[in-house]
């Protein structure tokens, strides 16, 4: 074996790694790129705002966008106040003990649960055995379920960058513990809290196996009226129209493919810019 | 004289180690009681236990009693303990609002105060009691993170004022200032005990014989001796204190 | 009064708090019910030994060995791409990229992780697809090939991100004590840096693996959906994710074609039960370090 000399052996391997790391990031860009340079052409104001039309090779995609939004929404306000009460619990009140680490060990595993084990999970539970039918709320809440590791990870992230110090001084005045949670350390959490929020919604606005089931359909010609109706919606739409339908015109699926894709993009980059932000221009 | 707190037989243990040993001792109301001693003597772990501050850790356990008015402590609601008992930490620590909301904040919780006119006049009271109105009267509604450290460690005690406690808990609470700042609080401390009683644990031998009415040394977790600041500074019982007053050690 | 409603308001955050035991004691409950009534009418080995899915055939036979071999190899192919890349990556960002530029490589190598599988898939579909048809002369370029390389840069931003953190996690007198011996920068990060940091690593791969093994929707669209044993990574497959999601759309609610899948489901949860468990004991090691 050749023994190369130690600081060309580190040149050549920082160049490898180097050629890695370029590996990891243009493939994203490529996608991006590649998207947006055969989608742009069919985005136009009808193509968002009106329903589609002849066997959905013609029109627009109004109601996979109505309904994904009417999901994602309903997703949240489920999620949202349960993950931040489940991570005031495990940084505020939980003390080291068996039942914490059980509850843990439970949110690294929902975290995992494959998602399209949760559209079984939601089809099985809220469509046949609460009898919610296929539907909008059936399927946020099946999102909703899914999202909750998410959220619980970010917002105890949020609190727990919050000085210990500020808790022991509110305490040492009189406060109870929970008018400290809520007066001190929720509105200083809160920048941490909702930029995990918006990322969730990023995130749950592109899934497509947890609504297969539970909530999405091939087509309807109105738009929803309740949160018991079914929807289409835009991850689907794309699924449906990319595989499913012969002979679909090119520039419907690739304007599908670049609102979905800028929807999801745009909210991730709020969130961490907005992290960003919050980070430099902490109070503390 | 009258006793307005009463410690009995009081141990401390964290993870079942004995940081403070079958501790008696007596505060007197509006005394300046000073604690010294080197560090890991378990002064703070004291102060900390006066007002349950170290009930919220959860490796800390005690046994003994602690009497305020005679009323025993650990069966005291927590919160109106504080109320009564407030401590004013080693590092300035406001919260991360406007000065006048660091003030009022605690009050509010507390149902002290309701009607914004009295929150006003509050306010105001509290800031001159800690000497800090003239510094920040044109500025009470900017953020009290830009205050310089000496300002908040006064807002801290004019935010203690505000509750209308019976104890204030100083722990060493000039460990993080300059000497003028460090004069200021002292200045503050003389002129509160006429209303309040105050425990100071402080590293500073000089503080304590400066400002103390008596003063406690504490070693190792005990109790050395208790007496008069000036006989505990000019002609102290144990060979201990007379080494840690005059520098030897600590 | 103050007291009540904070009592009231605890309850409420104590509940939250079991929530996510309850839901993982509910999922898994529900697959096991819905899958132990499958396995009395059929059984569990032939279940994960018989060659052939068949759902729907006038015999039906439910065997998911092609399933989940159709998985183990998209996953195996995935993990060849993405632990090189990811843990090379993760060393890269954190070692030797200038300090400025860290946060944005991190943030472009997390971009992947934001964009919708479908989308991928989609992606996947019409660039991979026909280029590996092209290049090895195949019938159908939807295979196990095309799938492994899309669901390996899907697993990366995973591998990076929980590496990065167990690199960066090293105590720098480690570094510095390798250092001040004479060691290069290089040896340094590749004997003392990797090695203290591989419980963690370790568990990034785990999770990135758990990743792929759940993968759906591009896989779906990728691999071909051919339910038999492949021969070689150029076969199309089909995976257990995928098989539930093209089927139930199809089964008789409450039949045995549609209780077969929620077995699926209960071997899917099982698998990455234990992947992620696996995966939060190394991450465990690693904080003790």
């Amino acid at each position: 074996m050749i023994k190369l000399n130690p600081k060309l052996s580190q040149k050549l391997s920082y160049t490898l790694l180097f050629m890695a790391t370029m590996l990891a990031i243009i493939p994203v860009l490529v996608i991006i790129f590649f998207i947006v340079k055969n989608g742009a052409s069919s985005i136009s104001w009808e193509f968002l705002t009106s329903m589609p039309r002849n066997g959905m090779r013609a029109g627009g995609i109004l109601p996979a966008i109505v309904g994904t939004f009417s999901i994602v929404v309903c997703a949240i306000i489920i999620t949202l106040p349960i993950g931040v009460c489940a991570a005031i619990y495990l940084n505020e009140y939980a003390k080291d003990n068996l039942l914490t680490r059980i509850i843990k060990l439970a949110i690294v595993n929902l975290a995992g649960v494959p998602s399209v084990v949760y559209g079984l999970f939601g089809l099985g539970i809220f469509v046949m055995f609460l009898k919610l039918g296929v539907s909008i709320i059936a399927g946020a809440l099946t999102l909703s379920i899914m999202e909750l590791p998410v959220i619980i990870t970010t917002a105890k992230g949020a609190l727990n960058s919050v000085p210990q110090s500020f808790r022991e001084a509110s305490l040492s005045l009189g406060v109870t513990r929970w008018q400290t949670i809520r007066y001190v350390v929720l509105p200083n959490a809160l920048p941490g809290i909702l930029t995990g929020a918006i990322l969730s919604i990023a995130r749950i606005s592109g899934e497509t196996a947890p609504i297969l089931f539970t909530v999405a359909v091939f087509y309807v010609p109105n738009l929803p009226n309740s949160i018991f109706d079914q929807v289409m919606t835009l991850p689907y739409h794309l699924y449906i129209v990319s595989t499913q339908i012969p002979n679909m015109p090119k520039n419907v699926i690739y304007g599908t493919t670049l609102v979905l894709m800028m929807m999801v993009l745009t909210m991730s980059f709020v969130a961490i810019f907005g992290r960003a932000y919050f980070r430099k221009h902490r109070k503390w | 004289m009258v006793d307005k707190i009463q410690i009995k037989n009081l141990s401390c243990y964290y993870n079942k180690k004995c940081v403070l040993e079958s501790l008696t001792i007596n505060v007197v109301k509006n005394e300046i009681l000073s604690v010294i001693g080197p560090a890991n003597s378990g002064k703070t772990t004291f102060l900390r236990t006066l007002n349950r501050m170290s009930d919220l850790e959860v490796s800390f356990k005690r046994t003994g009693d602690v009497f305020l008015n005679e009323e025993n402590i650990f069966y005291m609601n927590m919160e109106f303990l504080r109320k009564r008992v407030s401590m004013l930490f080693a590092m300035p620590i406001p919260l991360p609002m406007s000065i006048y909301n660091n003030i009022i904040y605690a009050p509010k919780r507390l149902g002290l105060v309701n009607k914004k006119s009295d929150m006003d006049i509050l306010v105001e009271q509290s800031l001159k009691d800690a000497s800090l109105w003239n510094d920040v009267k044109d500025r009470l509604h900017t953020s009290a993170m830009k205050m310089s450290g000496g300002q908040q460690q006064r807002l801290c005690i004019a935010r203690i004022l505000a509750i209308d406690p019976e104890v204030i808990l100083f722990d060493e609470p000039c460990s993080g200032l300059d000497p003028i700042s460090t004069a200021k609080v002292e200045e503050s401390m003389l002129e509160l005990k006429r209303k309040y009683t105050i425990l100071l644990v402080t590293n500073n031998v000089k503080q304590a014989s400066r400002v103390s009415d008596r003063t406690a040394f504490f070693l190792m977790g005990k109790l050395i001796e208790v007496d008069k600041t000036e006989k505990l500074f000019i002609s102290p019982k144990e060979k201990q204190t007379e080494d840690y007053i005059t520098g030897r050690f600590g | 009064m103050r007291k009540s409603l904070d009592y009231i308001i605890e309850t409420i955050i104590f509940i939250c708090g079991m929530l996510s035991i309850i839901f993982v004691v509910l999922i898994f409950s529900f697959l096991l019910k819905e899958g132990l009534s499958f396995f009395k009418d059929f059984s569990f080995i032939k279940f994960i030994t018989n060659q052939f899915w068949y759902p729907n055939s006038k015999i039906p036979s439910f065997g998911i060995l092609p399933l989940i071999c159709g998985s183990v190899l998209v996953t195996l192919g995935a993990c060849l791409i993405a632990v090189p890349i990811g843990v090379m990556t993760a060393l890269f960002i954190s070692e030797i990229a200038p300090k400025g530029v860290r946060d944005i490589l991190k943030s472009l190598v997390e971009l992947m992780a934001a964009i919708p599988s479908v989308v991928i898939g989609f992606v996947g579909m019409v660039t991979i697809v026909p280029v590996v048809k092209n290049i090895f002369n195949l019938p159908t370029g939807l295979s196990a090939f095309s799938g492994s390389i899309m669901l390996g840069f899907m697993a990366v931003p995973t591998i990076v991100t929980i590496s990065e953190d167990a690199i960066r996690s090293v105590p720098g007198q480690y570094k510095e004590g390798a250092l001040a011996l004479g060691a290069t920068k290089w040896q340094t990060l590749r004997r003392i840096v990797l090695k203290a940091a591989m419980p963690g690593i370790i568990a990034a791969i785990m999770l990135g693996i758990g990743r792929v093994i759940g993968e759906t929707m591009a896989v779906m669209m990728i691999t071909g959906n051919a339910a038999h044993v492949p021969h070689s990574i150029f076969d199309p497959i089909r995976t257990m994710t995928s098989t539930i999601a093209a089927e139930m759309g199809e089964t008789v609610r409450g039949g045995m074609h549609y209780k077969s899948l929620f077995a699926i489901g209960l071997v899917l949860f099982l698998i990455t039960f234990i992947v992620n468990f696996i995966a939060d004991l190394f991450l465990g090691k690693n904080k003790n370090l």
